[in-house]
């Protein structure tokens, strides 16, 4: 092909066009701190994980001779006040002895509980996250669509749920499930051990948060369902099952991503509350809010705040990237709400 | 038809009234079985929890024998089954009749409006004006300027806000403002032996305990309503209503202040409005943190001690104002937005 006719062939170039996806992570791209809060996410996560690789000590192994220890990067010059470790040094080179975090008030390692809590508190909030958004979008689906008396009831429900003061409602249940007296808690013991109190807290909090999903898929499938495609579904003679499943929730999807990324943030933060109450997360098991929970007792002790800075510091980072992430996702997959917020 | 060939419609506002009032009549009335059925299920709740309110005096008391713990069963109906003690309690309470708190030694209805409302109404009713003083101004200052310095530093801060946890809020400033600079009282409502002195002293050692909890309290909705009413704001000034009162020359602080505010204000007001019953219930996480006799802190501690009565009527107290005021928003906008129908 000469080079006057390539000079000016336009036509000829392939065309590509952009899938939507592809506009969506370039409008994510475009949002920096969305990718700084994804970015941390990634490294907390990965932190939590191997958390028993990287830190060389146990996180419930106390020791009474290094109560109350300051953050330092040098291990203590009394080898006495060494502690046992698991190992003599981390993967990324954390040799035993050194608490850069400091000790708490059993002269456990900070830094280690913290990896180890993060472990259960992101696992609680992705949970929870996904389960309250799964829950809520099915049923705001199904109300929507089916519509008449059982999407009325179905609203008055919920209007009646977010009616209940939520944190008394959640002290009740916890208390509830976590009893020794009732069958289905016994039973629940039996079968979990110490992580009951884990999947208590999971479910408490997807029951009782539930409701902003179902009423923003609600209001996108009412919507939805009335255009022609949907038409269009159910003329070829599709089951409602199918209608609903296959073709209305995946195209309020972008509600559901946008909706439990910034529930993840809220579960978190409704876990550190009910576990630093001492209604949460049970001892020997670890999260960021029951590592809060005595930690006000010691403000007075000398290096005493470090037992409450640095959990605390994680939960608020943590939701911090979440709800970054979150309204970058909104931006991104909802470009009506780009110039609002 | 009028000179201009226009249909005369009269004033929106005016027809729409009776129908407005029938609306709020009939969600008044829909709310009644709500109500019902919600202090059913709490109840449910309350009792199926284990524990009665007899546990106190029980494991408190060495010469509490099992005879008097048996009469006591028998005595406060505590061997019926749930639904018959639910059907008493409502008994006496549709007759204004909550029971005794089994812990205070006092009429729980007295206990909790006499005693721990006052404190919460203070606590939190001053955290939500200091909410709403600041959040207006610094929204309308970001939606005026936005993308300038200010307005991201705004935003930063109001990820922050959102995302603090109240409780560590609260103790890490307590560290700082009573531990490390002994500047403020790190909690409970005043000094013990203070209410003898003259009123000044008393005065200023109570607002010196309330700036800590107000402050951390008050964190999350300043974040919140800041960016509601950026972006509320930044709506209302793209309009073209706003460029005409510009184009007949009014002066800025003119337009802004009469013009745009109050059209900016209505969604806030909306949600100051759905806020207000969270004065009321108050914030157990705060009251926690500082020591606060508050009603958060009360129903907290009546769930934990099983005192049933105390927990019943701050709960039912609590969700009445959650679905009147869900109401009272509701019929405020169709007062103030005509275009919205009620069939």
């Amino acid at each position: 092909m000469p080079w006057w006719t390539r000079a000016f062939a336009t036509t000829e170039r392939k065309e590509r066009s952009v899938s939507a996806g592809a506009l969506a992570w370039a409008r994510l791209c475009r949002h920096r701190l969305a990718i700084f809060g994804g970015i941390v996410i990634l490294i907390l996560a990965f932190a939590a994980a191997f958390a028993p690789y990287i830190s060389p000590y146990d996180p419930a192994r106390s020791n009474l001779r290094l109560r109350f220890g300051a953050p330092s990067l040098k291990p203590p010059p009394d080898p006495r006040a060494f502690p046992r470790c698991t190992r003599p040094r981390g993967i990324l080179g954390w040799p035993c002895g050194v608490h850069p975090f400091g000790t708490d008030d059993l002269g456990r390692d900070i830094l280690t509980r913290v990896l180890y809590g993060g472990r259960v508190s992101l696992c609680v909030g992705f949970t929870a996250a996904l389960g309250s958004t799964l829950l809520g979008g099915l049923l705001g689906a199904v109300a929507a669509y089916v519509g008449g008396w059982a999407d009325a009831g179905m609203s008055r429900f919920t209007d009646t749920m977010l009616a209940i003061p939520q944190f008394p409602l959640l002290l009740i249940l916890s208390g509830l499930l976590a009893s020794r007296e009732l069958p289905l808690a016994v039973h629940l013991s039996e079968l979990l051990g110490a992580a009951k109190s884990i999947v208590v807290i999971v479910f408490v909090i997807t029951v009782l948060s539930w409701m902003p999903a179902f009423r923003l898929v609600r209001g996108e499938v009412l919507s939805l369902k009335e255009r022609e495609f949907a038409l269009a579904v159910k003329a070829i003679g599709a089951s409602p099952a199918r209608i609903i499943l296959r073709h209305l929730i995946p195209n309020a999807f972008h509600l559901l991503i946008v909706q439990s990324t910034l529930m993840v943030g809220e579960a978190i933060l409704i876990e550190s509350g009910l576990s630093f109450l001492g209604l949460g997360i049970q001892p020997p098991a670890v999260s960021w809010g029951n590592m809060l929970s005595r930690a006000q007792e010691f403000l007075y002790y000398p290096n005493g705040i470090y037992i409450a800075l640095f959990p605390g510091i994680f939960i608020f980072l943590t939701v911090l990237c979440f709800n970054f992430v979150g309204d970058g996702l909104r931006d991104a997959l909802d470009p009506r709400f780009a110039h609002r917020v | 038809m009028d000179p201009w060939g226009r249909e005369a419609n009269p004033p929106p506002g005016l027809v729409s009234h009776p129908r407005v009032f029938a609306f709020l009549v009939r969600r008044l009335l829909s709310a009644v079985p709500a109500l019902f059925l919600l202090s059913l299920v709490i109840y449910a709740l309350l009792a199926l929890k284990p524990g009665d309110p007899l546990d106190e005096l029980r494991f408190g008391n060495p010469g509490f024998t099992f005879e008097d713990y048996q009469r006591l069963v028998k005595l406060y109906g505590l061997d019926k089954p749930w639904y018959l003690r639910y059907w008493y309690w409502l008994g006496r309470a549709l007759r204004g009749d909550f029971g005794p708190s089994r812990r205070y030694g006092m009429p729980a209805a007295e206990f909790i409006f006499r005693h721990r409302l006052p404190n919460t109404l203070l606590l939190s009713g001053l955290a939500m004006v200091a909410a709403f003083v600041v959040a207006v101004p610094a929204g309308v200052i970001c939606a005026l300027r936005p993308h300038s310095l200010l307005d991201y530093t705004v935003a930063t801060l109001n990820f922050l806000g959102i995302s603090v946890p109240v409780f560590w809020l609260g103790i890490m400033l307590i560290w700082i403002f009573s531990v490390r600079l002994g500047w403020l009282p790190a909690g409970s409502m005043g000094t013990p032996g203070l209410e003898a002195e003259s009123g000044w002293a008393y005065l200023v050692d109570r607002l010196r305990h309330l700036v800590l909890p107000v402050f951390a309290l008050s964190a999350i909705q300043m974040a919140t309503w800041t960016r509601f009413m950026r972006s509320s704001m930044l709506e209302v000034i793209n309009q073209e209503f706003i460029r005409t009162a510009r184009a007949k020359g009014l002066s800025e602080r003119y337009v802004v202040l009469k013009h745009a505010l109050r059209n900016a204000l209505l969604p806030i007001i909306t949600l100051v409005a759905l806020a207000i019953p969270g004065i009321f219930s108050g914030a157990v996480l705060t009251e926690t943190v500082f020591n606060w006799p508050g009603m958060g802190r009360a129903i907290y501690d009546a769930i934990l001690a099983n005192d049933f009565n105390v927990s019943m009527v701050a709960l039912m107290f609590i969700s009445t104002l959650i679905l009147l005021f869900n109401i009272l928003a509701d019929v405020a906008y169709a007062l103030v937005d005509p275009r919205i129908r009620y069939d």
